[in-house]
């Protein structure tokens, strides 16, 4: 009697002294997708570690193939397992070239974030070389092709030396305890840079709004500003939201496409499983795609060039270039428009790598010729670099009355209170009934579905987090 | 700020702590993943013994008193038992009788049916310690006249096992004649074919055989319809 009402939440705060972490608290405007793309690569690189972890008490080097298949049709859950860890790797990769180009088009790689966005782009060619190592260790015919084309390039780049280190002495139990190995190596050292990367972009602060940064670097939100509220609880419930948002998407997709009826219709490149053993007869039929991901250097390797020159054009440069971008462009201009160069080339190079992945989808392996090449290559180049120096020049004569405009605080238009309640209860009384009805479901044969269950109660939860968020941060 | 309502704002944050808790309760099921599918057998299946070349084994090709130890797998191929011809001191057979076998762990008793062969002097235990699971070499025959030491002085025909000093009386269905062991040794009951001399693994009798929840299951099966008998020395014998 008489003692004050607390709640749950106080109280764990209070136990696990959440309030004294000491994680930045953020504006309101900041509670938004376009502030938390990193934290949605990040929600992917745990769930990846997560269900990795879980397969690596089944995957067995000495006999990768079967018991990769071992995991799907055998183990309780293990058809979500393994597919969840495919599509967490796509959407992780995925999330990590929005978040660049995000940082890009915002100028945040500017000071003080140059060394940000330096272990972003080693975080991001590991994340490429991780994916393709975990691609392999299937044993399936794509996976054993890219090994062969992962010599290949080595040799190509006169760097035969290095494959008994990465790909063992020749042997088949050799190469995949190594490809496990590296897997895992890898993926501990993606874990230490993000580690590293967390840090710097805590203690150099969210990027805020450009406006408000007047399109100057350095880009710094005043840690006094009055509209910052502790990081408990609202960022961390924001936190939670994206993670369960993203772990829904991950887990949605690949169960959708596993479902058998549509298994059947979707291309090798996107199947949720892997492709047929290498000895079997069907492998014939397949063409040796590499991962989607690394379909554009497959189309390099069909260019009229020697391989090395293939291959530091798709991969060395552009990396080398990525990674050097914050100490050749030291300007303190954040807005694209106001670094036509840099902004054309990349543009010019992400229209690159969709043609040359879409066109390897399309060509597997079919050389390319000397005019084909000049008709892919110099259209986009000569249209964005023309288009972004005309916009430049028109951003130019309207910049400083943008500038000069007030900011604006304009927030989009709350929804009326009650929809947002009915909007929740629905979305609560939807993630109960799917919980419940998960639970009628067999673990081994009607796996796509618990997937699917599981997804959508991730999603539900997410739902409901950023419904009571529209309202709480009115 | 002005529209938020503070029991609004508690309804939409009990909305979502449901649909977390439901997201949390139907995914706990997903634990499952960690338990392997498991391997081993539904019933006990009848295999023939023969040689490491495939060639039947004949009762009488087995060794007196554990000259040689002769080791087979059975029912699963992680169950390895030793194949027995007793003898008396002179190292001619003798008969093994059937008996009631007590458990000192639980009290209960079961019947060992004796020995085969045209001696009846046939028999085969599980080679696993019922203690804490040594095998081959550690646990093996001491045959006449060569003393194992055990808690109750030097002792030979005794199956003993030099881990813990766990003892058993391979005579009288392998039942405990020392501790540490509170469990006798598993015996495989054997089958003789009278007319050609081969031997037969047919079923286990007594305790669960060491570090399996049961007999058939925890390994992977014996392919094909007989289990090959290796020729090893006797420890005891040094």
């Amino acid at each position: 009697m008489g003692m004050a009402k607390r709640s749950i939440g106080d109280w764990l705060a209070d136990v696990f002294h959440l309030r004294d972490i000491p994680f930045m608290g953020v504006p309101s405007y900041m509670f938004s997708i376009e502030y938390w793309l990193g934290g949605v690569a990040s929600a992917a690189l745990i769930w990846q570690a997560l269900t990795g972890l879980l397969m690596l008490l089944y995957y067995q080097p000495s006999d990768a193939y079967n018991s990769t298949m071992a995991i799907i049709h055998s183990i309780p859950f293990g058809a979500i397992l393994s597919s969840s860890h495919l599509y967490g790797a796509y959407v992780m990769i995925l999330a990590v070239y929005i978040h660049g180009l995000h940082v890009y088009f915002k100028g945040a790689y500017k000071r003080p974030r140059q060394f940000q966005w330096v272990l972003g782009v080693l975080m991001f060619t590991m994340v490429m070389i991780t994916s393709f190592v975990g691609y392999s260790m299937t044993g399936d015919v794509l996976g054993v092709d890219a090994v062969d084309v992962g010599k290949g390039i080595l040799a190509g780049l006169h760097l035969s030396a290095l494959t008994p280190i990465f790909f063992g002495n020749g042997t088949d139990l050799d190469l995949f305890t190594r490809l496990l190995g590296w897997h895992v190596i890898l993926a501990a050292l993606i874990a230490l840079l993000f580690a590293l990367h967390f840090y710097l972009a805590e203690q150099n602060g969210f990027m805020p709004d450009l406006k408000e940064a007047k399109y100057k670097a350095p880009a710094l939100l005043d840690k006094s500003d009055q509209r910052i509220k502790p990081w408990w609880p609202r960022n961390f419930v924001f936190m939670l939201g994206i993670i369960a948002m993203t772990w829904g998407v991950i887990l949605t997709i690949p169960s959708i496409l596993a479902i058998p009826q549509v298994l059947d219709k979707i291309p090798i490149l996107f199947s949720p499983f892997p492709g047929p053993s290498p000895t079997s007869p069907q492998a014939s039929l397949v063409p040796a795609y590499p991962p989607w991901f690394f379909l554009f250097m497959y189309k390099m390797a069909d260019m009229p060039f020697p391989l090395a020159v293939d291959v530091s054009m798709g991969g060395l440069i552009p990396v080398v270039v990525l990674l050097i971008v914050p100490f050749v462009d030291r300007s303190e201009d954040l807005h694209p428009l106001d670094r036509p160069f840099l902004t054309a080339l990349f543009i010019t190079g992400l229209t690159w790598l969709v043609e040359l992945s879409i066109w390897g989808a399309g060509q597997p392996g079919i050389p390319v010729k000397p005019l084909w090449l000049l008709l892919v290559i110099v259209p986009p180049f000569v249209i964005s670099f023309a288009g972004i120096y005309a916009l430049h020049f028109v951003w130019r004569g309207v910049k400083q009355r943008i500038i000069n405009k007030a900011v604006s605080n304009s927030k989009p238009l709350p929804l009326n209170n009650k929809l947002l309640t009915a909007m929740g209860a629905l979305v609560t009384a939807m993630a109960v009934i799917i919980m419940l009805l998960s639970f009628t479901l067999n673990p081994v044969t009607q796996a796509p579905f618990i997937g699917l269950s599981w997804g959508s109660l991730m999603l539900l939860f997410a739902a409901d987090v950023f419904i009571y968020f529209n309202y709480e941060l009115r | 700020m002005g529209d938020v309502n503070q029991s609004r704002r508690t309804f939409l944050k009990s909305l979502a702590i449901i649909a977390g808790a439901s997201m949390v309760v139907g995914l706990l099921r997903g634990l499952e993943v960690l338990v392997p599918p498991s391997v081993g057998l539904t019933s006990f299946p009848t295999l023939q013994l023969v040689d490491e070349n495939g060639n039947p084994i004949k009762a009488s090709d087995v060794p007196v008193n554990g000259q040689k130890m002769a080791m087979f797998n059975y029912p699963l191929s992680n169950e390895p038992n030793y194949l027995l011809n007793l003898g008396n001191d002179s190292n001619q057979p003798v008969e093994i009788p059937a008996t009631t076998v007590t458990i000192p762990a639980t009290g209960k008793t079961y019947e060992f049916p004796g020995g085969v062969g045209p001696n009846k002097s046939i028999v085969a235990y599980s080679a696993i310690c019922e203690h804490l699971g040594c095998t081959y070499p550690e646990l093996t025959f001491y045959p006449p006249g060569v003393k194992a030491l055990t808690f109750n002085g030097p002792m030979d025909k005794v199956i003993h096992c030099s881990c813990h000093g766990s003892t058993y009386d391979p005579y009288r269905g392998a039942a405990v004649v020392t501790g540490p062991t509170t469990k006798p040794l598993p015996t495989v009951q054997l089958k003789w074919d009278p007319s050609t001399d081969y031997l037969y693994a047919v079923t286990m009798i007594g305790p669960t055989i060491y570090g399996h929840t049961d007999d058939l299951s925890g390994g992977s099966p014996i392919s094909g319809n007989s289990t090959s008998v290796a020729m090893l020395s006797n420890p005891a014998l040094g």
